[in-house]
């Protein structure tokens, strides 16, 4: 027996730490540095007014931007007002995020302007239907927790289609939405569709059913769009996400760690801004973090560095008590091949591993360019069994099973033991699509590869029948916000062919 | 009298091999032979379970246990099989062959034949061919079943198979093998059956009956 824990179980969430506290409060503390020395840019007359009537500096007004320098003590101010936890519920009322340190959730990513046709194979435009199908297999993974679109419905006009891409993601998950907005008028429609898909703002009041993405523009720049979204959702109590891209190298600082301090320099802006305009403002920051591929240009999202950064990234909002933005299941592989497998379950296991809250873009590809429900499928069952290794070895007496042992004896077998009966199905992860067949079997049941078993669960789902999720006049009253968005825009080049 | 056949095909799928026993003393007080209760009751439960192992639905403990339970109720019925001259399926003689210490394949191809309907005797591990000889003589199984888990004693296997014909008995079993290292191509070679695992030897052992009779 042992004594001294006779109480309780010994039981640990396996973790993995990137950044020391001392590292974490260097960055914090230079990033401070930074917001009162370097100042960002901010291209928004009103967030300029917001900041500096809580005490910013503001220097350099242009035409059309200020250089806005923050003091520490509005950073301490609004750390103390901004929320430690968020939460935001499907509209099923099921689904939902309680995001605080630790929490982790997975989902998709947004906006790719190519998905590949899951039954051809090709690369191509994206359409509202396959928004549509996106939504509807998230629907059927259990390890996709939040929804963002996977694809522009590029089938619809480009000043709204916002408002038809939510619908689209409506008609196929009640999980939460991580949306995106042209404008100020977007974010307004679909608050509309939110309240009429939950029965009203004070239902919404109750668990918001979207978060809102917001992209500050790196480096250190805040651009009209964004602060105005921004200080719309602190009015109107819709929880955001404010997740500036830096691009290690072209963007902020080669090193990583010169990049961490900018990000967060970025971020805390957004809070600060934030706590403002609206004590208790929800902001979840993040996200978005990798390196520019020194040959081809692009943005890495399959890079050790992406993984690295959301980890430490990950670190710094964890001491910071904020809730967190971050990424994984994605690559920079062109299809979903051996390159997407091993990129997202290297970056799928890091951010599991460093309890990442909102882990986003699951399911790209091509650098962001392109969505892929394949991956999306091979991603849950790669969760599944981050999450398996996440659960930790529980160490009871009970669990040690010396008694068991003792039993069986040298030369036994533990297959037919009571202890076995009782616990296999909950201490021993199960495959979905992973095959652990002999050759024979495997054989003999069509010698598929792995990206066959998921492509032909790709197809599955989307040929399930399934109940519809909006009923026929809800459907209708959702459908009229977007047409009535497209009738007030209708005079304005909607040119629909623009994004093909 | 059918209806206690059924409860004891339900305890079988369900692995009450604690409750069965009862319910088969039951069946017999109620009037039921040894004949139906082995193959009324016991065995469609067992090939329920083969079935559903077979789809991935049901995992080797919970099959482990259901063969458990048929074992149990044939303690209570063996007694009336001897007296009435039932025979079961057919008789299975397994063991590791000579220089391997793997014993867990093979006892699940125990469990595996048993809940088949095979009367299984297991010669256990490190079984040297004059022992394998020895029993076909006393226990005279119509499958004897050879099990390695090694490169370097899958030879053994061979030896064994002519220690069988060097003593004339060769022709009075059919002989199967398997193992992690053994392949139908090495099977072939020595002039033996395989099956690939454990489910798959209760399966081949039936073949292997059905043909030779």
């Amino acid at each position: 027996m042992m004594v001294n824990r006779h109480n309780y179980d010994v039981n640990a969430t396996p973790t993995f730490r990137v950044l020391s506290e001392d590292q974490i409060e260097a960055i914090y503390y230079a990033s401070l540095r930074v917001l009162y020395e370097t100042g960002v840019r901010v291209y928004d007359s009103e967030g300029v007014d917001v900041a500096q009537s809580g005490g910013a500096i503001v220097e350099d007004t242009t035409e059309k931007s200020s250089l806005v320098k923050v003091p520490h003590y509005m950073v301490d101010k609004a750390r103390a007002t901004v929320p430690s936890k968020v939460v935001v519920i499907g509209p099923d009322r099921k689904h939902r995020m309680e995001l605080y340190k630790n929490q982790i959730y997975y989902g998709g990513g947004s906006d790719t302007p190519y998905t590949i046709d899951p039954y051809t194979g090709e690369r191509r435009r994206s359409t509202y239907n396959d928004v549509k199908n996106c939504a509807r297999i998230a629907q059927a993974l259990p390890n996709y927790d939040f929804h963002m679109s996977l694809g522009i419905t590029q089938d619809t006009a480009v000043g709204t289609y916002d408002r038809w891409q939510y619908l689209a993601m409506l008609e196929g998950t009640s999980k939460p939405i991580n949306i995106t907005a042209v404008d100020i008028e977007g974010v307004r429609d679909q608050l509309e569709m939110a309240y009429i898909r939950v029965g009203g703002k004070e239902e919404w009041r109750k668990g918001p059913i979207f978060t809102l993405y917001i992209e500050p523009v790196s480096p250190l720049s805040h651009s009209q769009e964004v602060i105005q979204k921004l200080l719309f959702c602190c009015d109107n109590h819709i929880p955001f996400v404010y997740t500036p891209c830096p691009l290690a190298g072209a963007t902020a600082p080669t090193t990583l760690a010169g990049l961490l301090v900018q990000a967060l320099a970025e971020s805390l802006f957004g809070i600060v801004l934030s706590q403002l305009r609206n004590p208790g403002a929800q902001i979840i920051i993040g996200g978005l973090m990798s390196n520019m591929d020194m040959l081809s240009t692009i943005y890495s999202y399959g890079s050790p560095e992406m993984a690295l950064l959301s980890a430490a990234y990950t670190d710094i909002t964890k001491w910071l008590r904020v809730p967190e933005y971050e990424t994984a299941g994605c690559s920079d592989a062109k299809l979903f091949d051996e390159q997407a497998a091993m990129e997202g379950a290297i970056n799928i296991a890091t951010s599991g591993l460093i309890g990442g809250n909102m882990i986003h873009d699951v399911g790209y590809l091509d650098s962001g360019l392109t969505s892929c429900p394949e991956l999306m499928v091979a991603s849950d069952e790669m969760i599944d069994m981050v999450k398996r290794i996440l659960q930790g070895i529980p160490v009871t007496p009970e669990a040690m099973a010396l008694d068991v042992m003792e039993q069986v004896g040298p030369g036994g077998h533990f297959m037919e033991h009571d202890h076995t009966y009782e616990r296999f199905k909950t201490e021993i992860w199960r495959p979905k699509l992973i095959d652990r067949q002999n050759w024979e079997n495997w054989n003999m049941a069509g010698g598929k590869r792995y990206g066959e078993r998921v492509h032909d669960r790709v197809v599955e789902i989307l040929e399930a029948e399934t109940e519809p999720l909006l009923d026929d006049a809800m459907y209708q009253e959702l459908r009229r916000v977007c047409e009535l968005a497209d009738a007030r825009h209708k005079d304005e080049e909607l040119d629909v062919k623009m994004f093909v | 009298m059918s209806e206690i056949l059924q409860q004891i095909t339900t305890a079988v799928m369900q692995g009450k091999k604690d409750e069965i026993a009862q319910i088969a003393q039951q069946a017999i007080d109620e009037g039921s032979g040894a004949e139906d209760i082995l193959y009324k009751g016991l065995m469609p439960g067992m090939d329920y379970v083969s079935v559903e192992f077979k789809a991935g639905r049901v995992f080797v403990p919970e099959v482990m246990r259901s063969a458990r339970a048929m074992l149990n109720v044939m303690e209570v019925i063996k007694p009336l099989m001897v007296e009435k001259g039932i025979s079961m399926v057919g008789k299975v003689l397994l063991g590791t062959v000579k220089g391997d210490l793997h014993d867990i394949g093979k006892n699940l191809v125990g469990m595996m034949c048993e809940g088949a309907g095979f009367e299984v005797r297991n010669l256990g591990i490190n079984v040297e061919p004059e022992k394998f000889v020895e029993a076909v003589k006393e226990f005279e199984p119509d499958i004897v079943g050879m099990s390695a888990l090694l490169t370097t004693t899958m030879r053994s296997m061979g030896d064994t198979v002519k220690a069988l014909e060097e003593a004339g008995v060769r022709d009075r079993v059919q002989i199967m093998i398997g193992g992690a290292p053994v392949s139908q191509a090495f099977a072939d070679k020595i002039g033996v059956a395989y099956a690939p695992d454990a489910a798959a030897a209760a399966d081949k052992a039936k073949e292997l009956i059905a043909n030779s009779r």
